[in-house]
């Protein structure tokens, strides 16, 4: 089924959907774009190529309790904690933000046990894709076969043909936002198709590299790619497919919280033990281990490249160390072939 | 609390705290129903005392005790400074189990050779238990268990009387330097055993200890011909989750909370040397 509406009446379509639930929509705030639940007079950044922070934390928030405790003497009393949730819905989601949600929910939804954390919400969000014209300089989601106009996955695929809107439904869940929008959307004529945006890709080698990245761990290129890495983490923050995280406690003896909330691989402590052994001692370790992790731990679990080609870490990184730089120093040949 | 988030702890309470050494204390807990949940020997737990946090233990006590659960515990950070601390009858949280466990039904029909250092001994202690308990099904028993002194060696009831007049088993206790009140033998269990010429045919050797002792133990079960497959260790790590998605204890694509924390020898050749 497919819908369009004016960009005029987008504002009357928000406050409809938002009435079911919140309705997140890039919104800028700040330097930044970020996925927002609507509020009145919010206006919707629907025209920027990508949201600075992943639309991820829609799913998987970037601090989140969990747990309430209360402690009397010896008395302990648990109880689970957070905001319920309920219906909700993505609004505008790239083909490259729809890809890193396939990867997470293999972690959080594809192994026992599942995350119910993220899986409520997961659950419960509708996502709209909006497909990309134009693609940033620093984007290369074709590399992993991803087509910035079709986000599989999707309830609502949308598109601009000029100043309109235009939706195709395809799911029940994606009808229902149809229902939900009434009179506000009109019958769009068939034939409207997304843009065929200019492919993105850096020609990079991803041909069988997880298989070839298994010789390279030893590999002297690691010496010279980590040394700029200033371990700011904020490769890992932008990133839409990071998911470590850490737990922790706030409060008093008596009462208090437990959250989870986003942490970083490149961070020093992140390994370090009560004992003061770390197993991945300097910069480098960690470098490698999220490279790695990217490239040919994840494919090994799940078959898939953990990368979605979208650009942040390249964007982000003050000192220009990003996937593609260790995809080109460690994908090719090995320093004895040269 | 039985919740479908498996990062929330239930409750349990501390029925028992021992001191074992001046560092390491013996705690046991249970539910209101006894051992809170079934487990293999070598599988870990969550222990959680808000508002210090949580940690993960490897379960010292065999699965064939199901009043109650035991945790030998060193004191390293924040968290087992607290849980020294406490008395029976205090609540805490729990959850669990994790990891895969020793290997108990490949073992089967093996001598079992046991390398333990200091604090090292707790996880292993699951597995002996449970293979004196079904003692028909497990060939010879060596324990091998040793510490910086006389006064770091734990489980001392076990180690000096209830182990050495098992069946067929035998236990070889040494310490690393002379000490007045010591008579036993005196060197680094890696020499130990090189002293004790063990021989491999149909034994697997399990060992836990500091990685220094684990290293050179390694070299030594080589240099006595025992092949990386006949090596069984398991692994202590950073965790948060203990459900392999927080990201912190992974070997390339294996989780330590998940996939192991038991690996064999064999196994942990394929790995980054990552612990």
């Amino acid at each position: 089924m497919i819908k369009s509406i004016n960009k005029a009446g987008l504002d009357r379509l928000w406050e409809r959907l938002a009435a079911a639930g919140p309705l997140y929509l890039p919104v800028k705030e700040g330097p930044a774009v970020l996925f927002r639940p609507w509020a009145e007079g919010a206006a919707a950044a629907l025209d920027v190529t990508q949201a600075t922070v992943s639309p991820k934390e829609i799913f998987f928030p970037r601090d989140e309790t969990y747990l309430k405790f209360r402690r009397e003497g010896e008395k302990l009393a648990l109880a689970e904690s957070g905001t319920p949730a309920g219906p909700a819905i993505a609004f505008g989601l790239r083909s490259c933000d729809l890809r890193a949600v396939e990867l997470l929910d293999l972690v959080f939804r594809g192994q026992e046990p599942a995350d119910a954390l993220y899986g409520r919400r997961r659950e419960n969000t509708m996502l709209v894709a909006l497909a990309c014209g134009q693609p940033d300089p620093s984007c290369f989601c074709g590399a992993f076969g991803i087509n910035p106009a079709d986000a599989p996955g999707a309830d609502v695929m949308a598109w601009w043909d000029g100043d309109v809107l235009v939706m195709e439904a395809r799911t029940a869940r994606g009808e229902a936002l149809f229902a939900a929008a009434g009179e506000l959307l009109q019958e769009s004529a068939a034939g409207s198709k997304p843009l065929a945006p200019a492919t993105a890709e850096f020609g990079l080698p991803l041909e069988d590299l997880p298989e070839r990245l298994k010789s390279r761990f030893y590999d002297p290129a690691w010496d010279r790619l980590y040394r700029g890495c200033l371990a700011c983490g904020g490769c890992t923050y932008f990133c839409p497919t990071c998911h470590c995280f850490d737990v922790q406690d706030y409060g008093s003896q008596e009462r208090g919280e437990r959250f989870r909330c986003w942490d970083s691989c490149m961070f020093g402590r992140f390994t370090l033990m009560a004992g003061g052994h770390n197993p991945r001692p300097t910069q480098k370790e960690r470098v490698r281990n999220r490279f790695l992790h990217k490239l040919q731990y994840f494919p090994e679990n799940f078959g898939r490249f953990a990368c979605v080609g979208c650009g942040r870490c390249l964007r982000s990184c003050p000192v220009n160390l990003d996937i593609v730089q260790a995809i080109r120093a460690l994908g090719g040949e090995t320093v004895e072939q040269r | 609390m039985n919740s479908v988030n498996p990062l929330v702890p239930q409750k349990v309470t501390l029925l028992e705290i021992a001191a074992e050494t001046p560092e390491i204390k013996t705690l046991r807990v249970a539910g209101e129903g006894g051992a809170p949940f079934d487990f293999r020997p070598g599988q870990c737990a969550m222990l959680s005392l808000p508002p210090v946090g949580e940690a993960l233990f490897s379960i010292t006590s065999s699965p064939d005790c199901r009043d109650s659960l035991e945790f030998s515990i060193k004191e390293a950070g924040s968290v087992t400074r607290a849980l020294h601390a406490l008395s029976p009858g205090q609540e805490l949280g729990l959850r669990g189990p994790y990891g895969n466990g020793f290997p108990v039904e490949t073992l089967k029909g093996k001598d079992l050779l046991f390398i333990g250092g200091g604090i090292g001994l707790a996880p292993l202690r699951s597995l002996i238990n449970y293979c004196l308990a079904h003692r028909a099904g497990y060939g010879h028993i060596d324990i091998v268990y040793g510490a910086r002194s006389p006064a770091d060696l734990i489980r001392r009831a076990e180690i000096n009387k209830r182990w050495p007049a098992a069946p067929d088993t035998a236990v070889y206790l040494t310490v690393d330097a002379e000490f007045p009140e010591w008579s036993g033998h005196v060197g680094f269990v890696p020499s130990y055993v090189s002293e004790l010429a063990f021989t491999p045919e149909n034994r697997v050797a399990v060992t836990c200890g500091p990685p220094i002792m684990i290293k050179f133990v390694l070299k030594a079960l080589e240099e006595l011909k025992f092949t990386p497959d006949q090596v069984i260790t398991t692994l202590e790590m950073r965790m948060k989750c203990g459900v392999g998605k927080c990201g912190r204890c992974n070997l390339g694509s294996k989780y330590v909370c998940k996939d192991g924390p038991v690996f064999t020898l064999a196994e942990l050749k394929t790995l980054p040397a990552e612990y």
